[in-house]
């Protein structure tokens, strides 16, 4: 059911979009609602859901504030539950940070008491999957010999602790898989231990 | 420069005395030269006054750290309880049917505002603005509806939505999510498909075992009927028109819904159906003019649905099956027999990596209660995804119609789409 556009309708569509367009440049921030939701779980459920209907969106294409209305947008399309969209987006709001290309600073911190296949679980699991052929396409394939596990662990280390994005991946992996918490040492023990479970 | 003043104050009396001749002053002189002092006293002192004055007026940087501290104490423009923001889509295009000349065209430019209070409540309306043939600029409101969270498994959405029949509609036809150019056949307006519906539904999803849910149930005004003739003797059901009321015509409400599972992650299945009266409010005659009709017998209206979607990696293949049907009328103007509406599509869509490259194939069948509607069509595309959500797509149809019916004509489809 189409209208043509009154004079007044034209108006009314303009002020419309002026008024929003003046509140969009609202700067990121960090917001106290939703509650925080987990990030791991919500990695999962971002690369289980979303690639149903539409390409997936790299994390940093949008602010923290505009990633909140889009999950909830999404939460009444796709039939997510509450917990789901929590998730998401504290999935989405910690990984939408930009890229840095640095060298790998000696980082001192100690490392977790936590093993690489623990860390694997909880943090990589979601986007490089059980079996470490990616969970999604565009997710380098880590049982591939001439794949991503045959460059230098220097080259490795660098890209896992500064974010990473592949040719053809729909978005990056962003620094420390997006789990500032990992030190150096924990970084280091992931890569050992894809070298052991997924290397030729 | 104070500083400056303060060392020139003994220099500048030191050279009043040299200036002086050596011989003993008279008294004259030393009145003349304390007079001097004096008035050099007092413009020192104004002088002091100014650079006091102008002490006062500048910055420092204790007065900056100040403003900071200040400033990050302020949250309330950092943190909002109210938020907006505009997303949608947007697509321009070129089409050309077999023994006619091509055209550009833009499909269509739909902003999507979303106006947010925390996380209990959601205003989301999509605008739809078209160029038509004659240039003109025509406007739709494709939805418009206030979603109240009720709790993590249930929303209520009131309003004019989408209707949640089916995947297409609800979910798949924005140009940078649709991976061919056209709608499949019957999915568009006045197909077999519902496209819009005014009311209230309750939507949500919940975890089953280790399965997963969604669901989406609602009442609404439901839709109104087409009806042609072309003698006022005999008539028959020509359209059905989904695209939600603001009233109800027959007053009687529709009920509908969908329930989606999905056993594994990589696949859901879904079915739906809807329920309730319509009744004929448009009447066309041989002169082609619709005339609007009142008080027709309520028919029956019924439509089923079943949906799939299935994705591995770079491979997606989705299909989706609808039906509605219409009941006869024994009484009225417009008094005539049932009819059903029927279209089924599957589509397989694979993308080249590490290239941008996309591949997509789709076969419709479309049976129409109107003969001169059917068509089986063969769709194949080609994509080029410049980001994941700004995308070149070409599309070639291979429509089998009725013979001289305009959708027997095969097209070449060509559009950029980019999603906001």
């Amino acid at each position: 059911m189409k209208t043509r556009l009154t004079k007044q309708l034209k108006t009314t569509v303009a002020a419309i979009s002026i008024g929003a367009s003046v509140l969009l440049p609202l700067p990121a921030a960090a917001f106290d609602f939703p509650e925080p939701g987990d990030f791991a779980s919500g990695s999962k459920a971002w690369a289980e859901n979303c690639a149903r209907c539409h390409n997936i969106r790299p994390a940093n294409e949008l602010r923290d504030d505009q990633w909140l209305t889009t999950v909830f947008h999404m939460r009444v399309r796709a039939g997510l539950t509450g917990q789901e969209a929590r998730d998401i987006l504290t999935f989405l709001q910690t990984s939408n940070v930009a890229l840095v290309q640095e060298p790998v600073r000696p980082d001192d911190a100690p490392a977790s008491t936590l093993s690489g296949k623990e860390i694997y679980q909880q943090t990589c699991i979601a986007c490089h999957g059980a079996d470490g052929k990616g969970a999604f396409a565009g997710v380098p394939d880590f049982t591939d010999p001439q794949g991503r596990l045959s460059k230098s662990d220097e080259e490795l280390l660098k890209n896992v602790q500064n974010g990473f994005q592949s040719p053809g991946s729909p978005m990056a992996m962003p620094p420390r898989g997006g789990n500032s918490a990992l030190t150096g040492g924990d970084l280091q023990k992931v890569i050992k231990y894809l070298h052991s479970e997924f290397g030729s | 420069m104070k500083q400056t003043l303060m060392k020139l104050k003994p220099l500048a009396l030191a050279l009043c005395v040299a200036s002086l001749p050596l011989p003993a002053y008279s008294a004259d002189n030393l009145d003349s030269l304390r007079n001097t002092v004096e008035t050099l006293k007092k413009q020192l002192e104004q002088v002091q006054k100014q650079l006091d004055e102008q002490d006062k007026a500048t910055v420092t940087r204790a007065d900056l750290e100040e403003v900071r501290k200040e400033a990050a104490s302020a949250n309330e423009w950092k943190s909002p309880n109210t938020l907006v923001h505009m997303a949608g889509y947007a697509d321009v295009g070129y089409a050309k049917t077999e023994g006619e000349d091509g055209s550009f065209g833009v499909g269509g430019f739909s902003p999507i505002f979303h106006f947010q209070y925390r996380d209990l409540v959601m205003l989301e309306s999509e605008l739809e603005f078209e160029v038509e043939d004659d240039g003109e600029t025509s406007v739709a409101l494709e939805y418009l509806t206030i979603d109240f969270f009720l709790n993590d498994y249930v929303t209520l959405v009131a309003g004019k939505f989408l209707s949640p029949i089916g995947q297409f509609r609800q979910n798949l036809h924005p140009s940078w999510i649709n991976k061919i150019v056209s709608a499949p056949p019957g999915f568009g307006h006045d197909g077999a498909a519902p496209t819009s519906e005014l009311g209230a539904q309750l939507r949500g999803g919940f975890p089953l075992g280790g399965m997963r849910t969604n669901f989406a149930v609602y009442a609404g005004n439901g839709p109104e009927l087409n009806s042609e003739t072309e003698d006022q003797v005999e008539f028959e059901l020509e359209g059905v028109r989904a695209e939600g009321f603001g009233t109800d015509a027959d007053e009687e409400l529709v009920y509908g819904g969908r329930f989606g599972l999905l056993p594994i992650p990589s696949l859901e299945i879904g079915v739906s159906g809807v329920t309730g009266k319509a009744t004929v409010t448009e009447l066309e005659d041989e002169s082609g003019l619709p005339e609007l009709v009142l008080d027709e017998e309520k028919r029956d209206y019924r439509v089923y649905g079943a949906d799939f979607n299935f994705s591995y990696r770079s491979l997606g293949v989705r299909g989706e099956y609808v039906k509605t049907r219409v009941g006869s009328a024994n009484t009225g103007i417009t008094a005539s027999g049932s009819a059903t509406w029927e279209s089924w599509y599957t589509q397989a869509a694979y993308k080249f990596l590490p290239t941008k490259w996309e591949g997509v194939v789709r076969y419709t069948d479309f049976d129409s209660a109107v003969d001169a509607q059917d068509v089986q069509q063969w769709a194949f595309g080609v994509n080029y995804l410049f980001t994941s959500n700004f995308m070149a797509k070409f599309t070639y149809e291979l429509n089998d119609g009725e013979n001289g019916s305009p959708v027997d004509d095969n097209r070449f489809l060509t559009q950029l789409a980019y999603g906001f």
